[in-house]
């Protein structure tokens, strides 16, 4: 009912062949052979025996004879009368192919026994067995890619599966939660994260409401692993609002405080009530082809999967290697890569000139390149253009000079290519348009390529971005052999740190084609393994299974994506079988958040099956990694599946927090600049459209309140609102009829001490305070308004100051303006 | 410059300081008179004539407060002052308040005066459009016509001047496809401009549910609807998405989803702000070639940012936030939670009770210069939220309950 992976060629290692491969190795008995130093110059081996009989033997030759037939690899052993296999042997190629076949598995060069016998510290070259290992695994896959022998084609087995286990539940009620965490939430985080605070944060972890504060607080503590709890990481690492001044100190409380919440919960068998698959690991996964790659003109490439000590190997099988020298701030990474300047600025991976020299050599010999990367920049702030452009890989020999640098200005990427166009330092640079805002801080796949023709091309996720070259037809010119690979800085460390991470990198010496770049794109990073959930047990169908594509996303979470349902038993029929809700389970509980499949509802049925497979979903839901990669465990569950349904009963919404009692707001408050317009109008009778008010209305009117706020009142306030007022005044004492039906009785034809006797006051202030409602209304002043007597008082006194010394009727009418300004200007305008 | 003698403003800035001591005494007590002033003041805008004055505080005698909030009502300054300038900042992704007149602040106004079903403002077939010689006309690739109508200071109070249309008889959309002011010409110009028509769905929100995205994040909702185009790893970290993006991608990704046909299309090279653009809508049998369907293609853009995520395919909606926390906003048990297009979503959305209280609460701020803060004030706008609801969503009974709530006592 199973059946296991498929090679073209006479495939499997076997028994014999591994006994006699190990008889080489360092548990051999023989004498530990010296490793080389990869920087040596590597010894060539000149083949002079009978010529290959066909293709796939020249192809064998040219992709794995030829760089391990030399001493310094595997030609000492196994060589000609060496120790069996002879696949490097010189005598004849035929023969050499017919043994490197029992040791290799083309449709999986990964799985080849020559590379996992390496992998396991068989006399690798090089101080990292893993990067051996996958240098020989090149080698394979280059050789069956040229065969045609890749297949993509998974075949599927059985997997190593189990029930489902038990673990600590995140309790529906807050229990202990109200004497642990709680206080800390309650004390130090309701100054925004309540629905009461001035400027309201969601979550609501400092809500009076205790339920409240939990329901937002219980997917940000994690039981397991308290220390590793977002309530806890946002302190410790984010430094988010700590309240004292040692971060650690309080991230540290915070993680005992979730650690006693944990202690106050038993473990809880998984709710019996669940419909649930049988649980596996990643490792219990098969490995999801990584085939289709373009891959035939790299010379330098970098996966990053060492994970540790400082130098992250270059696994291109090119010699000599360029390996990375990782210093400063530089991380690795859980999911295969490096992390740069995440909290500095000093941290760079640089290869030594000498391994740097091969891009000139072989970049120069072919006159076009190719700069391949995975990366996901930490922001989108970094970088400021052509040569201060953020370094995310360079070719350089100072902050002045280089052959090629990628890199980052804010939204776009740079590149710049040293030719004969350009200044040394590769300037100027070709940069994505601004407005495509190309760069997201997010994982991308971008690819720079350089040819004579097209110039420098950029492709961001497998799409050429349409940027043109203008210096398209220029040639590579005076590149500099002494310049060396650097990542994530400058060769001599500088302000052009790039901060973020870099997944994978790969340097071709030829100009990859759009139809390359795209396929490369779509083969994506990292490990993917196919993860087959036994669900026979609830469909009562054997080999009955619903598989998705995981890999570890980022650090932090899973991808789970594109499930389908299977059968390994070729023959079994599935009759249609209802599903629905499907949620992805880790360490015996529904991971509680980003269940994409949740809202799944289709049916199982071999009808519906194509090739053997029936997809249920193209999409993928990111799950979060709570243990890693060799721990956690997960399993399905189901809404319905077949007979067997689980019920969700959904929780009643928290009751929504009392509103907000805000104290002490002030009943009045400003007008608004529109407001004071428009009552300007109607106190002067003058209409807003008159045009020189029009005019200055527009000049002043951002100049006056917006907010009804008094706090909020600035001088600037009352600078606005005077030259309005003196703008209608003006046009009010300027139209001659206007004013005389306004000020009625007051003689605007005399002079200053004629005008402004006893009468001539009242008739301008009057009608003033009348338009204001602030004179006495049958009698009676308002009491909100101000005394109208003092006001009179004090335009009197306003009127003494200016008509103390006389003057001709222009300044009478002057006057009455300033009056009229005075008053409408005043805080009667302004408040209400 | 500003055209004034300097002795003028001299003098004009010295009485100010003097006045400004002198009215400190500005009272709080207040009676019929003092109420009237007050709510005229907070309803227009400015104060009344003497004669207005003494009817309203004569109304206010006889208990009939409602007819002296009427009265402020008739004054232009509620709608060309007040309503305009409360409408203005909703018209803009800045909530510039400085905006002009336009289609969108004019089909408010005009609703509210006419006393429309305020709920129709996200899905009726209206436009309000103005009439006077010597007006440009209506046009769909510029503000043209409410600027004028605006500069020349025409009574937008006046039914004959500010005159109700159906929208597709003046924009020439489909009715079908009308919502409301969500496809008046100014939300277009501001919320369908470029980006991915997710704008029009949060300032929406926030406008008329009052509340931003912020307040509606709850994580415990499928996000299957989340477009491709939104990291699942903002800067390699995917915590920073099931915590954050995703709480509030999950409701607003299926929502959104009903202005799938929608753009606005306008000349990037000579126009790049989009000034002179115009809506454009994707009727049955149109298709967009890079879609492949009726959708445009800001919906499929950035695709590889997530492969996985959600790809859309028409303008079927559905309201997840009908579970989990957001029940609370208080969906119509009378509505199906989904459906297609925009305009059936802005009946979702203006159906529920969140609409209706919002939009008491945003009466509530311009009249009484204030949040609510006390036990009263949210007394208040519960009961003139029924109010509102038993009287037909005309918008004037919350003026009226909010006036009478803050007139002063």
């Amino acid at each position: 009912m199973t059946y296991l992976r498929r090679s073209l060629f006479a495939s499997f290692a076997t028994l014999a062949a591994v006994m006699l491969l190990s008889a080489c190795g360092s548990d051999s008995g023989s004498g530990v052979q010296k490793n080389v130093d990869p920087n040596e110059d590597v010894p060539t081996v000149n083949y002079t025996g009978p010529a290959p009989q066909t293709d796939d033997v020249q192809q064998f030759k040219l992709a794995v004879w030829d760089p391990l037939a030399t001493e310094n690899r595997c030609g000492s052993c196994h060589g000609t009368g060496g120790q069996e296999p002879t696949f490097v042997r010189a005598d004849d190629i035929n023969l050499a192919y017919s043994q490197a076949n029992t040791v290799v598995d083309l449709a999986s060069p990964a799985s080849s026994r020559m590379v996992t016998k390496v992998a396991e510290g068989h006399n690798c070259w090089q101080a990292s067995a893993d990067a051996c290992a996958d240098i020989i695994a090149g080698y394979i896959e280059s050789w069956a890619s040229a065969s045609g022998a890749v297949v993509n084609r998974v075949v599927f087995e059985a997997p190593n599966d189990q029930d489902v286990g038990s673990s600590k539940i995140m309790p529906s009620e807050p229990g202990e939660f109200s004497s642990t965490v709680y206080p800390f939430l309650r004390d130090y985080c309701s100054e925004c994260h309540t629905r009461s605070a001035p400027t309201a944060q969601q979550p609501y972890l400092g809500s009076p409401s205790l339920d409240i504060a939990y329901e937002a607080a219980r997917t940000r503590m994690r039981l397991d692993a308290p220390a590793e709890s977002r309530l806890v990481q946002r302190l410790a690492s984010e430094g988010h609002n700590c309240w004292s001044d040692d971060c650690q100190a309080d991230a540290d409380a915070m993680a005992q405080a979730i650690a006693d919440f944990a202690d106050s919960i038993p473990v809880t068998e998984i709710d019996p009530d669940l419909v649930v698959s049988r649980a596996l690991g990643l490792g219990d996964g098969i490995v999801a082809s990584n085939g289709g790659r373009v891959d035939s003109h790299i010379i330098a490439k970098y996966e990053f999967k060492t994970g540790k000590d400082s130098i992250a190997y270059d696994t291109s099988g090119v010699e000599p290697a360029a390996n990375l020298n990782l210093s400063g701030d530089v991380e690795w990474m859980s999911s295969w890569g490096i992390r740069l300047n995440s909290s500095g600025a000093d941290g760079k991976a640089q290869a030594a000139t000498n391994g740097s020299r091969k891009l000139h050599e072989l970049l120069t010999a072919t006159g076009e390149y190719s700069i391949e990367a995975w990366v996901i920049p930490d922001n989108v702030t970094q970088g400021d253009g052509g040569a201060d452009t953020a370094r995310i890989v360079s070719y350089s020999g100072s902050n002045d000079v280089r052959n090629f640098t990628l890199g980052q200005t804010l939204y776009n990427y740079d590149f710049l290519n040293r030719s004969s166009e350009t200044d040394v330092n590769g300037l100027p640079a070709l940069s994505t348009n601004d407005a495509d805002e190309r760069l997201q801080a997010t994982l991308q796949h971008v690819v720079v390529t350089f040819d004579p023709v097209d110039g420098r091309q950029i492709f961001v996720n497998g799409e050429f971005t349409g940027d043109a070259d203008p210096l398209a037809g220029a040639a590579m010119e005076e590149w500099s052999e002494t310049f060396a690979l650097v990542l994530g800085n400058e060769v001599s460390g500088s302000e052009y740190a790039w901060s973020g991470s870099i997944r994978f990198l790969a340097i071709h010496n030829r100009a990859l084609s759009a139809e390359a770049i795209s396929a490369n794109f779509d083969v994506g990073v990292g490990a993917r393994y196919f993860l087959l959930f036994n669900i026979s047990h609830l469909i009562d169908v054997e080999g009955a299974y619903i598989s998705f594509e995981v890999q570890q996303f980022d650090d932090y979470g899973y991808l789970f994506a594109e499930p389908f349902f299977l059968t390994l038993d070729g023959e079994a029929s599935v009759p249609p079988t209802p599903v629905e809700g499907i949620r992805i389970g880790v360490n015996g509980r529904e991971s509680p958040t980003g269940q994409v499949f949740a809202a799944l509802d289709t049916e199982l049925s071999t009808e519906a099956m194509v090739d053997g497979r029936q997809t249920l979903s193209g999409q993928g839901a990111v799950i979060e990694l709570q243990q890693g990669p060799a721990s956690d465990q997960f399993f399905l569950t189901f809404d319905r599946l077949g007979e067997h349904e689980f019920v969700r009963v959904e929780a009643e919404p928290p009751t929504p927090a009392e509103p907000a009692t805000i104290e002490d707001q002030p009943t009045m408050g400003l007008r608004s600049f529109a407001a004071i317009n428009a009552t300007l109008s109607a106190a002067t009778t003058v209409p807003k459209t008159h045009a020189a008010v029009a005019e200055t209305y527009q000049k002043v009117r951002q100049q006056m309140p917006i907010e009804p706020q008094v706090s909020g009142f600035v001088a600037a306030h009352q600078m606005g609102v005077t030259q309005l007022a003196v703008a209608y005044c003006s046009a009010l004492v300027s139209d001659t009829s206007r004013r005389s039906e306004y000020f009625a009785g007051f003689n605007f034809n005399v002079d200053v001490a004629a005008a402004f006797d006893s009468d001539g006051r009242s008739a301008v202030i009057e009608p003033l305070l009348r338009h204001l409602l602030a004179a006495e209304i049958d009698g009676q002043p308002l009491d909100s308004q101000a005394d109208p007597d003092a006001l009179r008082t004090e335009l009197n006194g306003l009127i003494d100051t200016m008509a103390g010394g006389g003057g001709d009727v222009q300044r009478a009418n002057r006057i009455v303006t300033a009056t009229c300004a005075a008053t409408l200007g005043s805080v009667l305008t302004l408040l209400q | 410059m500003i055209n004034t003698h300097p002795s003028t403003a001299k003098a004009a800035r010295l009485g100010l300081c003097a006045l400004l001591i002198s009215v400190t005494s500005l009272a709080a007590q207040a009676g019929s008179r003092e109420q009237a002033l007050q709510i005229h003041n907070r309803i227009a805008g400015v104060p009344p004539s003497e004669t207005v004055l003494l009817d309203m505080a004569q109304h206010i005698d006889n208990g009939d407060t409602d007819a002296a909030v009427e009265m402020a009502m008739n004054n232009e300054g509620f709608y060309s002052v007040t309503l305009k300038n409360m409408a203005t900042p909703w018209t803009n992704r800045d909530m510039n308040v400085f905006a002009p007149l336009n289609d969108y602040t004019a089909t408010f106004i005009g609703m509210v005066r006419d006393g429309e079903d305020i709920r129709g403002l996200l899905y009726d077939n209206i436009l309000y459009v103005g009439e006077g010689s010597g007006l440009p006309a209506y046009a769909n690739d510029n503000n043209n016509h409410y600027e004028a109508l605006e500069e020349r200071g025409l009574p937008l109070g006046d039914p004959d001047t500010l005159v109700k249309h159906t929208q597709s008889e003046v924009t020439g959309l489909p009715a079908e496809a009308t919502a409301g002011i969500m496809t008046s010409r100014a939300a277009a110009r501001a919320f369908f401009y470029a980006g991915t028509n997710r704008a029009m769905f949060r300032f929406t929100l926030l406008n008329h549910l009052c509340r931003d995205l912020e307040q509606v994040h709850d994580t415990s909702l499928v996000p299957d609807r989340i477009r491709q185009d939104v990291s699942r790893s903002p800067g390699g970290d995917s915590r920073v998405f099931l915590n954050n993006c995703m709480g509030c991608h999950n409701g607003m990704d299926p929502l959104a989803q009903a202005y799938a046909y929608y753009n606005w299309e306008y000349d990037a090279e000579a126009d790049p702000t989009g000034e002179d653009g115009r809506i454009t809508y994707n009727r049955e049998g149109e298709v967009e070639p890079e879609t492949g369907t009726r959708v445009v293609p800001k919906y499929h853009i950035n695709a590889n940012t997530f492969r996985y995520g959600y790809v859309t395919m028409d303008d079927g909606w559905d309201n997840y936030w009908r579970k989990g926390n957001n029940r609370v906003l208080g969906w119509s048990n009378a509505l199906p939670g989904s459906g297609e297009g925009a305009k059936s979503m802005g009946r979702e959305l203006a159906h529920s009770d969140a609409f209706a209280s919002c939009q008491v609460e945003k009466v509530f701020e311009q009249v009484c210069l204030r949040q609510p803060g006390s036990a009263a004030d949210h007394q208040l706008i519960e009961s003139a939220t029924d109010t509102l609801a038993s009287n037909g969503y005309d918008l004037r009974e919350a003026f009226i309950a909010t006036a009478d709530h803050c007139k002063g006592e």
